[in-house]
């Protein structure tokens, strides 16, 4: 039993991070219509930014997001103008393969500059944890992550739900043409949300690089990550990107001790077909049209 | 009709010369070069079926090229089956595989599509590292020994030098240019593009459109697999992220993109640039060319760095094409000649 709640705990953890990223995947699927296939990198590149700040000013990772979550949003403002928005209309494969590039390119050119070695970003709570009772005992940094995460997640719907900008954004995604003849701003609203969305993937890197290797190939394994998220919460659902990223966390620290920590993302990838072949739609998805 | 004659003097003229280089080119690298190319193109043009004329986008073509490459090499390293049986083992596992993929993933549309495509890849990557009994895991399998091809007692080549590999390639490059320009003039290739443009307008015309699209990634996963299979035996080594991970994929893909998709030549123009570019890139011919103009020194910090570095970075000069190309020329480099040509008619007349 205590096993089985340590596996839940730390999934539910984890996940909380896992929705960041969907989220932001979400955000920018839901406004633009395009499968960003760079999100994995945008979150390595928050991570070396983290990684930076930490060696270069001393200042802790989850400080930090503060100086990360701006940055990494005008780095998405940037990515929107100067690419994504010149092939919003065109074939989705065009738009997949424009972010395969840029992904490329950001994980080649941190490659360039800090060599592929793995780094390691240690803070003195890196290993430590507190116990819970029960024989359950949680990680130091991963709590704190999931409880900057639910901060983070709570503003955002605040701003998605009650602000103006954030009405305007979900106007824009719910039909981006009746948007535009509302008066509505949609190519500054895309720049948002792929600002937003790259800010959302930065912050969920710099949350995780206290526990997680750091090198330039990194950011694959959670645009994989991200995809499965989405689906299986329902594309460009906020919500449902909220609850798949924490299944998703779950499923994998259950399988990792009850099946194997190697089989553990091919689990993750079965459930994907099996979502995509029973319920394309997800889990908060409204039927595709 | 003249110029008809004139391409096809101009294409027998090309193969003769190819089957004539190993007998005049005895440099190993030269030799190499051109291995790698014709890898690359019979590469391109195995994905071109697909994704260019069914326009069904996978990426996850590393599957088929893994999956070819690890059959023929673990029957060759365990059982000790020669690599020409074992090749069609391989094609028979990607049948098979293929059969699989396709009654999941073509339920699915579009991104969906893309997206299922890799998950199934990233399936057989990490299977390949965790059945370890199988597949010897993340180390790989390392095969060098090749034993000698014969014909009845004649030895027809023991594989010491290149030159069996080079004959081997150009084979691979002419059967799937052959298939694919089979593909492109036969009923099958219409039915192919009539999906591609649209798929609803072909069903409704009564294109069984699973069948052919599951007939499409079947001829396609097949080449794929030779080429993997060939791979694994030119190189003697397979280990899961060389032959499937998802960079393999991508590179397959680009291949297309950068020449053009569902054109017959745009793979061997796509090969044509990316090899020559990435293997100049890896093998410093950058960095000593930036040296001989006196652009940069040898000694100073920036030409150590580059020197070290730029060997590696060949993905990102394939980073920077794809999305130039996306921006500038979305039909890849055919798709910008036959506009510049058009354009050139138009001004004429």
């Amino acid at each position: 039993m205590a096993v089985f709640l340590q596996s839940l705990i730390s999934g539910i953890l984890i996940g909380g991070v896992y929705a960041l990223i969907g989220i932001g995947l979400t955000l920018i699927f839901g406004v633009m219509r395009v499968i960003n296939f760079a999100h994995g990198d945008i979150l390595m590149v928050g991570m070396y930014l983290t990684y930076m700040i930490f060696t270069l000013l001393g200042i802790d990772p989850f400080v930090s997001v503060l100086i990360t979550f701006p940055l990494m949003f005008l780095f998405g403002g940037f990515l929107q103008k100067v690419f994504i928005n010149r092939v919003l209309d065109a074939l989705a494969q065009n738009q997949i393969l424009l972010t395969i590039g840029l992904g490329l390119i950001m994980s080649n050119t941190v490659m360039l500059i800090f060599t592929s070695d793995y780094k390691i970003l240690s803070t003195s709570y890196s290993s430590a944890t507190i116990k819970v009772g029960g024989g359950v005992s949680v990680s130091t940094p991963l709590l704190i992550s999931f409880l900057i995460t639910a901060a983070i997640t709570a503003a955002l719907y605040w701003f998605l739900l009650k602000t103006d900008t954030g009405q305007a954004i979900r106007a824009t995604a719910q039909d981006r043409d009746a948007a535009q003849l509302m008066g509505i701003n949609v190519k500054r609203m895309s720049i948002i949300a792929f600002g937003l969305g790259s800010a959302l993937a930065g912050t969920a890197g710099a949350l995780i690089s206290p526990t997680y290797y750091i090198f330039p190939q990194v950011g694959s394994v959670f645009t994989l990550k991200a995809f499965v998220i989405t689906v299986l919460g329902g594309m460009g659902s906020v919500v449902g990107a909220t609850l798949g990223g924490v299944l998703i966390g779950i499923t994998e620290s259950m399988s990792a001790v009850y099946i194997s920590s190697g089989w553990k993302d091919v689990v993750v990838f079965v459930l994907f077909l099996l979502v995509l072949l029973f319920k394309p739609s997800g889990l908060m998805g409204k039927s595709r049209t | 009709m003249n110029k008809s004659i004139l391409k096809s003097a101009f294409g027998i003229l090309l193969l003769v010369g190819l089957l004539l280089i190993p007998r005049y080119v005895e440099s190993p690298y030269a030799l190499h070069m051109m291995i790698l190319l014709f890898l690359s193109v019979a590469q391109g043009q195995s994905w071109n079926i697909l994704g260019g004329y069914a326009g069904q986008h996978s990426v996850g073509h590393a599957a088929y090229f893994g999956v070819g490459a690890y059959t023929t090499m673990m029957l060759m390293h365990s059982k000790n089956i020669v690599p020409w049986v074992g090749v069609w083992a391989g094609v028979a596992a990607v049948i098979v595989v293929a059969l699989i993929i396709g009654s999941i993933c073509f339920r699915l549309r579009g991104p969906y599509f893309v997206l299922a495509s890799i998950a199934v890849a990233e399936i057989m990557r990490l299977s390949a590292i965790n059945l370890t009994t199988l597949t010897n895991g993340a180390e790989g399998i390392l095969a060098t020994e090749l034993p000698a091809f014969k014909i009845g007692a004649t030895v027809v080549t023991d594989f010491v030098t290149k030159v069996p590999f080079y004959y081997i390639g150009l084979f691979l490059v002419l059967l799937t240019i052959g298939v694919t320009y089979w593909v492109q003039h036969s009923k099958l290739g219409y039915f192919f593009q009539a999906i591609r443009e649209d798929q609803d307008a072909a069903h409704s015309l009564g294109i069984n459109i699973a069948l052919y699209k599951n007939i499409a990634l079947v001829i396609s996963a097949v080449l794929t697999s030779l080429a993997g299979s060939f791979y694994g035996i030119y190189v003697g080594f397979v280990d899961p992220p060389t032959v499937l991970g998802l960079d393999v994929s991508v590179q397959i893909m680009l291949i297309c993109i950068i020449g053009g998709m569902g054109t017959l030549w745009g793979p061997v123009l796509g090969s044509l640039i990316l090899v020559p570019l990435s293997e100049a890139l890896r093998s410093n011919m950058v960095t000593d060319l930036l040296v001989k103009i006196g652009l940069v020194n040898a000694e100073s910090k920036i030409g150590i760095f580059l020197k070290e570095n730029l060997s590696h970075a060949h993905v990102l000069l394939y980073g920077i094409l794809v999305v130039l190309v996306i921006l500038f020329m979305p039909d890849g480099l055919m798709g910008f000649v036959k506009k510049l040509a058009l354009r050139r008619k138009r001004e004429a007349v």
